[in-house]
């Protein structure tokens, strides 16, 4: 089961790497591959339980995936000292303002969508 | 005695399945703390970068030694990207309902986070390199690094400013739109997908699936929108 939807999973990167190498430069393959199977799946009307088994236990073990490159952070400390309050500055202060912008503007168009729609 | 242990010692660093073992380990310690406290700063991924930095510094192994063996692992982050396709697929119908709120929100929240960031770190004296680096902070690390390659940048700097970002939606994203009070699923899942690409995708799975399916759904857009555009108004900056 699990191995029957990673296979998918496996295929429809593979296909992003090619369409990557071929026509989509600028985007990334395995993002390329997650359109496609969203392509794929609204076509066939459902998901299949194999591939709901493998991208549910992939994703649940989605933060342990990302902690070998999140490590690379460590690698940059000296040019980062030089630059050190611009850097963290900069990066800091941007991630601070735009998640609750991000939020709130979300929040009020949805709600002025459904108060359209009931008027 | 000591010889032969410390022959013992050494065959067990060296061999290929011990910085696996411990990413692993670590990441399970990270997980207990976090289960048990359920604090934003010990979120298995903030515990697992702490603990492996602090562990290859006192064993004297340079971090590209520390990706290689690790690599097995790494390796399953793209499929683990495509996967994204089923919560994206559960929720399509409620994206297409909020199609233009979704739109708008990453026009303005993503032109917004871009331009902060350039004037800040600006204003701050940071060279037009520097700049062009810091830009595409919020993107996924394999976007980020193109950008900021096709803009003068440095692309494996850039990476790392991804995983700064990264770590700061880890810590702060849900407690940023608690304390301002963004309540809405789809809402919460936009602002973490655009501001902090897939680990706030992966906080926002940890909310709920509709969450999650958003956070996807923002970090591909925002990517794709940025990869675009970025490259295209700094050509156009340069021109006037």
């Amino acid at each position: 089961m699990l191995l029957r939807g990673l296979t998918w999973l496996i295929l429809f990167q593979l296909i992003g790497t090619a369409l990557n190498v071929l026509f989509l430069p600028f985007l990334p393959s395995p993002i390329i591959g997650m359109l496609l199977l969203v392509v794929f799946l609204r076509l066939r009307g459902r998901v299949s339980a194999s591939l709901e088994t493998a991208s549910s236990g992939l994703l649940r073990f989605l933060p342990l995936l990302l902690t070998p490159p999140a490590a690379g952070v460590m690698m940059y400390g000296n040019e980062v000292a030089a630059d050190a309050a611009a850097i963290l500055v900069s990066l800091t202060l941007s991630f601070i303002l735009v998640v609750p912008l991000a939020g709130h503007l979300m929040q009020y168009l949805v709600a002025r969508q459904a108060r359209k729609e009931d008027a | 005695m000591n010889a032969s242990l410390l022959l013992a010692w050494n065959a067990v660093l060296s061999h290929p399945l011990f910085l696996l073992g411990l990413t692993l380990g670590v990441y399970q310690l990270g997980l207990g703390l976090y289960e048990r406290t359920r604090m934003a700063l010990l979120h298995p991924l903030i515990v697992s970068i702490v603990l492996l930095i602090g562990a290859l510094w006192l064993l004297g192994l340079e971090y590209e030694a520390y990706r290689d063996a690790v690599l097995p692992l790494t390796l399953l982050l793209a499929p683990a990207t495509v996967a994204l396709a089923i919560p994206l697929y559960h929720n399509l119908r409620r994206i297409r309902q909020f199609f233009w709120p979704v739109l708008i929100t990453l026009l303005v929240a993503g032109v917004f986070v871009t331009a902060v960031t350039i004037l800040l770190a600006w204003l701050l004296g940071a060279d037009f390199a520097m700049l062009m680096t810091l830009a595409p902070k919020s993107l996924t690390t394999p976007i980020a690094m193109m950008v900021a390659e096709q803009m003068g940048g440095v692309a494996a700097m850039a990476a790392a400013f991804v995983m700064y970002t990264a770590v700061l939606g880890a810590l702060m994203g849900p407690w940023l739109l608690n304390v301002s009070g963004v309540t809405l699923p789809a809402a919460r899942g936009m602002a973490l997908g655009l501001a902090a690409h897939a680990v706030g995708t992966s906080r926002a799975l940890e909310e709920n699936d509709e969450a999650g399916a958003f956070a996807a759904l923002a970090m591909s857009l925002m990517g794709i929108g940025t990869a675009l555009l970025l490259p295209l108004c700094v050509t156009l900056w340069l021109l006037l």
